[in-house]
């Protein structure tokens, strides 16, 4: 899932400033699986905007809905009959849910209340974990399904490096190393041998380099 | 301030505490009238952020939790639970300068639970110190859409 987290306060009442009459609009998906845009958070934010505003006497209306998901335009369409209501929309859904209700409601200014940031895993109850950055040419295979690329503080190919110490990273002795991760998830599989070739430089042309990237499936569409 | 102010108090109570039987919260609501509201909860750790949020929001000078004591939660955790969000909410509203001491935890001691009006009686002394609240000096409207 996509993890993000609600930007300071001040940021926000910053950016909402301008404006009289806000929707606070949350996304049920992956945000609020981590715990910052769902319906719960969006109320949160919400009736706290609405405190400060009445702390600082400023006649606003704030209110507060959370949709499916944001990036989706079929969601995103059960907004058009509230959406004249107000001047703007400040969004809990990731970056692409912020641009996604933009694009429907163009005449509308969407204001991102979240920082995305990683595809993540929960791991537990409150911790969430970046482990793929979306390179576009799945390696998990050749690595016993660790990925180096997102877990490897060097992002070694052909790792470990020589600081790897009892299963720690030598960048930040709190984290697990992830060559030592691979190296004992494939011992366990019996293909260790995989890492007998040497891996060259990560090519990224799948990733960025290229101009935005974009899925286009004949069969999906209608 | 004029003599007569009179802070509203949203206290929110595990109902495993000694004397909060409906009876005993009927009879607290009878005598503070619109000074006390208070809020059966099954455990302290079903209270969310949003609930204190919207009390201070819409009527509340504080908003209180009472839990029973540490290591005697029927659910196992749930006191400790609250605890977490009463800080939490501590913090959202400290970012939009309201003192965080409008919210508050009451954990029961085990050796001598406080019954539920004591601590009523307690926590309203307790609101009384704070000045009222500048988020209730204007009334504005709020209103939340059914999903679709
Ligand atoms: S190699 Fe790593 S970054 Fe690339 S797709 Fe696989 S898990 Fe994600
Ligand atoms: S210690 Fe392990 S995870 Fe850390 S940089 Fe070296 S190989 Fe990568």
């Amino acid at each position: 899932m996509i993890t993000a987290e609600q930007k300071p306060i001040q940021e926000i009442r910053d950016m909402i400033s301008p404006y009289k009459k806000i929707l606070v609009l949350g996304c049920n998906s992956c945000v609020a699986e981590c715990a910052a845009g769902g319906e719960k958070e969006t109320a949160m934010l919400a009736s706290a905007l609405r405190m400060a505003a009445k702390m600082n006497e400023e006649d606003v209306l704030i209110e507060e809905k959370a949709i499916e998901r944001q990036c989706v335009k079929d969601f995103v369409i059960l907004l058009d009959d509230i959406i004249d209501q107000y001047d703007a929309v400040l969004s809990l859904g990731c970056g692409a849910g912020v641009q996604a209700v933009g694009d429907m409601f163009y005449e509308v200014p969407v204001i991102p209340a979240l920082n995305t940031e990683f595809l993540g895993e929960t791991k537990e109850q409150g911790l969430w974990l970046e482990n793929c950055l979306g390179c576009g040419d799945c390696m998990l295979y050749y690595f016993g399904g660790i990925c180096p690329l997102a877990r490897c503080s060097k992002q070694l190919l052909n790792g470990p490096c020589g600081g790897s110490m009892e299963g720690r990273c030598e960048v930040d002795p709190d984290m697990p190393c992830a060559w030592q991760m691979i190296i004992d998830r494939l011992s366990r599989f019996g293909a260790l041998e995989r890492l007998e070739q040497v891996y060259p430089p990560k090519d990224w042309s799948k990733k960025q380099g290229v101009g935005p990237r974009r899925i286009q499936r004949e069969d999906q569409q209608r | 301030m004029t003599g007569e102010y009179r802070p509203t108090v949203a206290l929110f109570y595990c109902q495993n505490i000694p004397q909060s039987s409906e009876d005993h919260r009927r009879v607290l609501e009878k005598k503070y009238g619109q000074s006390m509201r208070l809020f059966p909860i099954p455990c302290s750790g079903r209270l969310e952020p949003i609930h204190l949020l919207r009390a201070l929001e819409e009527f509340a000078e504080a908003a209180y939790v009472v839990t029973c004591p540490e290591g005697a939660c029927r659910y196992l955790e749930g006191n400790r639970r609250a605890m977490k969000r009463v800080q939490r909410t501590q913090d959202i509203i400290s970012s939009i300068g309201l003192e965080k001491e409008r919210v508050g935890i009451i954990i029961e001691s085990s050796e001598a639970p406080e019954p539920l009006g004591q601590l009523a009686e307690r926590l309203l002394e307790r609101a009384l110190k704070l000045a009222p609240s500048p988020v209730l000096k204007g009334a504005m409207t709020t209103k939340e859409h059914p999903s679709p």
